[in-house]
């Protein structure tokens, strides 16, 4: 089942055309990773999908319905794809399990006993029950994202959308949170992972696009992305990429 | 030896007219407390109007900031008592005195709220909608919280001024602290005495609030390493 499309979308920023026209789909348990170079769109094309930023032109399409753009369509829009930032940008004035918690709480008027069990079994799969009543001030990057992680999923999200999730962090804090994100593909969590990580492009995938200047130029397995790449400016961008 | 004579009868005149003021004392507190509580609400609710993004509402928020915010507030409480009731709105006095002192604090404080509602990193708005968040639940439960926080220390300042500038109640014939000083002053001619003892309430007071700021500051920042 196909979970996310976009048809042609376009964006611009004044006069920049930033999207020229994206035709996407994501189906149900497929992980897409999304590569390319900076400033070739990406994270612009991620946030159209929620519409944290607003498209100029063309359609995104949840389950087979066009969303409308009104307030209430893109609330409920927002409620089943969930988000996972390069800042983590939890809430600094919640706790972690009130974190976690506060899609469940305060957009799904979930009772309060229900959505901290939901939440701290959330908090077991990313390895981080004994932080429950920490507040975000006092952990790392890499705890962070994991928490981070841990409130989208709380929403079951049917797809969930990562902008660089690693990039902000330390080196020796990346691996961690791959792993939790290795684990989410392997559950069959449906993922669009914009990344830097080679690697974790190439292994974890389903599917790979290359962005560039605001078009998909390149799409295919991670076989034939990273093995038999065709377009000359996917090579390139591969070969700037020390892997 | 004549200036602990003088010394002695200054203090023993203060002490005698201090019993005095204890009307006046309750008068200031209840002018400040309930100017501060409504001008919070104001406050924040011009922030609110601003949030909705609706054009007549927004320049209705500005409008009233700027009025404030460019007259003097003695001229804010004669319009209170003596504009509104050529108006034909009648209020009792005390009331005009709070609505007026409220209505004055409501434009600073909302003026705090927005710097600290801007100063919220871009990141805390755009993770509460992408959970799906409406703007009321965001600005609840994520953004005001936090700002609301950081406002702290300069609410506090403004709710020091709040205790002082309620004294101008006293000029719409509020018996506050400072009419009670000027009456005591005309009727027992011991002038320095009596404002002595003015000084040392707005200084007690001023000072008691400045304590529970301190520990509100400290209880809500908990959340920091
Ligand atoms: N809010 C904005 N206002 C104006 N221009 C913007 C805005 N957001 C992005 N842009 C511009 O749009 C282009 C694409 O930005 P985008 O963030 O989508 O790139 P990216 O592929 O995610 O890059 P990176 O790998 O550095 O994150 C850039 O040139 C950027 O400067
Ligand atoms: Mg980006």
């Amino acid at each position: 089942m196909t979970i996310l499309e976009t048809k042609n979308l376009h964006k611009k920023f004044n006069k920049a055309e930033v999207l020229k026209g994206i035709d996407f789909s994501i189906n149900q348990g497929e992980v897409v990773s999304i590569i390319g170079s900076s400033g070739s769109g990406k994270s612009t094309f991620l946030r159209c999908l929620n519409f944290l930023d607003k498209k100029d032109k063309g359609d995104i399409i949840f389950k087979n319905n066009i969303v409308e753009n009104k307030a209430a369509s893109i609330i409920e829009l927002r409620k089943h794809v969930g988000m996972v930032f390069q800042s983590f940008n939890l809430f600094f004035n919640m706790t972690v399990l009130k974190n976690v918690m506060s899609g469940l709480v305060i957009v799904n008027k979930e009772e309060k006993s229900l959505a901290e069990k939901k939440a701290m079994e959330l908090l077991d799969k990313v390895g981080l029950t004994e932080k429950a009543h920490v507040y975000p001030e006092t952990m790392s990057g890499g705890q962070l994202q994991r928490v981070a992680i841990a409130r989208a999923l709380a929403m079951s999200p049917d797809v969930v959308l990562f902008d660089e999730p690693t990039s902000a962090l330390d080196p020796e804090l990346v691996a961690e949170v791959l792993a939790v994100m290795k684990n989410l593909a392997k559950e069959g969590c449906t993922m669009i992972v914009v990344t830097h990580e080679m690697a974790f492009a190439r292994e974890v995938s389903d599917r790979v696009i290359f962005l560039h200047e605001g078009i998909i130029t390149e799409e295919g397995t991670p076989d034939e992305i990273f093995n038999h790449p065709k377009n000359e400016r996917l090579r390139s961008f591969l070969s700037s990429m020390s892997f | 030896m004549e200036f602990f004579e003088n010394a002695l009868h200054f203090l023993t005149s203060a002490i005698d007219n201090f019993p005095k003021f204890f009307p006046g004392i309750i008068a200031t507190l209840q002018l400040s407390v309930l100017s501060i509580i409504l001008g919070t609400v104001f406050g924040l609710i011009v922030n609110l109007l601003k949030m909705t993004k609706i054009k007549p509402l927004c320049m209705l928020a500005d409008l009233y900031v700027a009025v404030v915010r460019g007259t003097p507030l003695l001229l804010q409480l004669f319009f209170m008592f003596y504009g509104l009731p050529q108006m034909g709105i009648y209020i009792d006095r005390f009331s005009s005195a709070v609505a007026g002192l409220a209505f004055h604090n409501g434009a600073y404080i909302s003026e705090i709220f927005r710097g600290s509602i801007q100063a919220i990193p871009r990141g805390q708005h755009e993770a509460a909608k992408a959970i799906g968040m409406t703007k009321l639940q965001a600005f609840k439960n994520v953004i005001f919280p936090q700002a609301f926080k950081h406002a702290v220390p300069a609410l506090g300042n403004q709710f020091l001024l709040a205790i002082k500038d309620s004294s101008l109640a006293s000029v719409i014939t509020i018996t506050e602290t400072m009419m009670l000083a000027r009456q005591l002053a005309a009727a027992t001619f011991s002038i320095f005495p009596v404002y002595f003892d003015a000084a040392v309430i707005y200084m007690v007071l001023t000072y008691a609030l400045n304590v529970l700021l301190r520990k509100l500051e400290k209880r809500l920042k908990v959340n920091e390493r």
